[in-house]
């Protein structure tokens, strides 16, 4: 294994093992969606009686994908916090001063985004699951779901990796999630864009985690779709090359600012 | 100085760091705004369900936006008590010879008139986006009575909590728990329309009965049987809660 890759593998398990080290970090990414997902599904029950919703046995299985998008999000939140309080605590400064690859520290971070996305998708599966969830995409669809949401947790992932980045604050990191909270309000993430009217509807139309949701959504509601699962695949792709983009500016001036 | 002299001066000093701590006030006004731009737009279909009392749903979401920017009120007077208690400024007024009834009286005080500034701006941007108000003035002041109570209660509520754990890190389960009296009640959906556990809830929830007294105007004409049982709900809540802070007081 070359040094580059073996740095990667090491900041990319230290993320991990982080995470699982503090489940305490990672609870609102996983309660705060299922809190939600349940009141929802509850409380609007009897939405989907209304003409041109989407065929759906319940509110919960038009939900679900949402839930698991919301998981992602928090989940970034999440691996900002964690760089800014590597910055914070003196870590990053430590670790700038080894002749580790500077990709990796990024690379790292990302990676556990990742991880924690996918794997949360399959526990948001798993407890909806129990409430009488059934997707029609299966297996694969699942898994199709939980590709988009790794890739999108790690695409948010960067972006708040450029927060702390700038910031090296982790309290400005967690003040950038109402951001993303309006990002996922004015999208298409809580009721179909088709019983949506006015402006709010062009708001969502031209809101691109509208499409992506949409995406993983017909995975579950309607079935497999290779032409879905690519376009909810490669919304979150973009968003992780910009992530990306923003992210290596922020580390490579805050590199200058070390030096 | 008089126990309402006190409580006046506390109540100022709370008014006074608005404009000087902005960052700790404006959240509270924003998240109800917003609230009330994402859900009249998201779930704007929901009028068009058989036995929805509303014709937009914009009349549906302003008095609980509202009702929400009235709590949050509350909370943020409650969290600068916790804010007090972190830096030493509660210990300093309380071996002051100030009575202990206007030390949780200024804070309350200052709940219910922080309250004013979302009633007026979510009042006003609800009137810009056409809001439909059948139940003329009659309805403004059930609102607004709605809203000053809630903001007490959300006041007691913040500060009870603030004097029992001497910190702001309470913040986020002083919040959650508003969140969850709110969206466990009528906030989305009529009770006619809930099912399941949230309808069992709702039917139980006192933030129904106080969102139908807020509502009620924007719906159709004033009435006493949609109104007494928000007072109701209201006074009982004052009432626990207010003897939970009191309690709360070293």
């Amino acid at each position: 294994m070359s040094m580059v890759a073996s740095h990667y593998l090491a900041l990319s398990r230290r993320s991990i093992v982080n995470t699982i080290r503090q489940p305490i970090s990672i609870v609102p990414a996983l309660t705060f969606p299922l809190m939600f997902l349940a009141l929802n599904s509850a409380a609007l029950a009897e939405s989907i009686n209304l003409p041109g919703f989407p065929r759906v046995d319940s509110f919960l299985q038009f939900m679900v994908a949402t839930t698991i998008m919301q998981g992602a999000l928090f989940g970034s939140i999440a691996a900002g916090a964690d760089m800014a309080r590597d910055i914070e605590g003196g870590f990053f400064d430590r670790l700038i001063a080894t002749p580790v690859a500077r990709t990796a520290i990024l690379v790292g971070r990302v990676a556990g985004a990742f991880t924690l996305s996918f794997a949360q998708a399959w526990i948001f599966f798993g407890a909806a699951t129990i409430f009488g969830l059934e997707v029609e995409g299966g297996l694969l669809g699942m898994f199709g779901v939980a590709l988009i949401a790794g890739s999108l947790g790690a695409g948010f992932g960067s972006v708040s990796m450029s927060f702390a980045l700038k910031t090296g604050s982790s309290e400005a990191v967690q003040g950038s999630f109402p951001a993303l909270f309006i990002f996922l309000f004015l999208s298409s993430a809580f009721f179909p864009r088709e019983l949506m009217t006015g402006w709010f509807q062009d708001v969502a139309t031209m809101n691109p985690l509208s499409h992506l949701i949409e995406s993983a959504r017909h995975l579950v509601i309607g079935g497999w779709d290779t032409g879905e699962w690519l376009t909810g695949l490669g919304i979150a792709a973009i968003i992780f090359a910009l992530g990306i983009l923003v992210s290596g500016r922020a580390l490579a001036g805050r590199l200058a600012e070390s030096a | 100085m008089s126990s309402f002299e006190v409580t006046w001066a506390i109540a100022k000093r709370s008014l006074i760091l608005i404009p000087r701590v902005l960052s700790t006030f404006i959240p509270s006004l924003v998240m109800p705004v917003f609230l009330l731009i994402a859900f009249s737009g998201a779930f704007a279909g929901l009028v068009n369900l058989r036995g929805f009392p509303a014709d937009q749903m914009l009349d549906w979401i302003l008095p609980m936006s509202t009702l929400q920017g009235c709590a949050f009120a509350g909370v943020t007077t409650g969290l600068g008590v916790a804010r007090d208690l972190e830096n030493g400024f509660f210990d300093r007024l309380s071996l002051s010879p100030a009575p202990r009834g206007a030390i949780l009286a200024g804070p309350l005080l200052a709940s219910v008139l922080r309250a004013f500034f979302p009633l007026v701006i979510l009042l006003g941007l609800g009137f810009i986006a056409g809001v439909n108000l059948p139940g003329g003035f009659l309805g403004i002041v059930a609102l607004a009575c709605a809203g000053f109570a809630l903001a007490l209660v959300a006041g007691c509520w913040a500060v009870g909590m603030a004097l029992r754990t001497k910190s702001m890190q309470v913040a986020p389960l002083i919040q959650m728990a508003l969140f969850l009296t709110f969206f466990l009640s009528t906030a989305l959906m009529p009770l006619e329309l809930l099912t399941g556990w949230v309808h069992a809830i709702a039917q139980f929830n006192p933030m129904t009965s106080v969102l139908e007294l807020a509502r009620q105007g924007f719906l159709g004409d004033v009435a006493w049987s949609t109104t007494w049982p928000g007072l109701v709900a209201l006074t009982g809540m004052i009432a626990v809660l207010g003897l939970f802070a009191r309690r709360g007081l070293p």
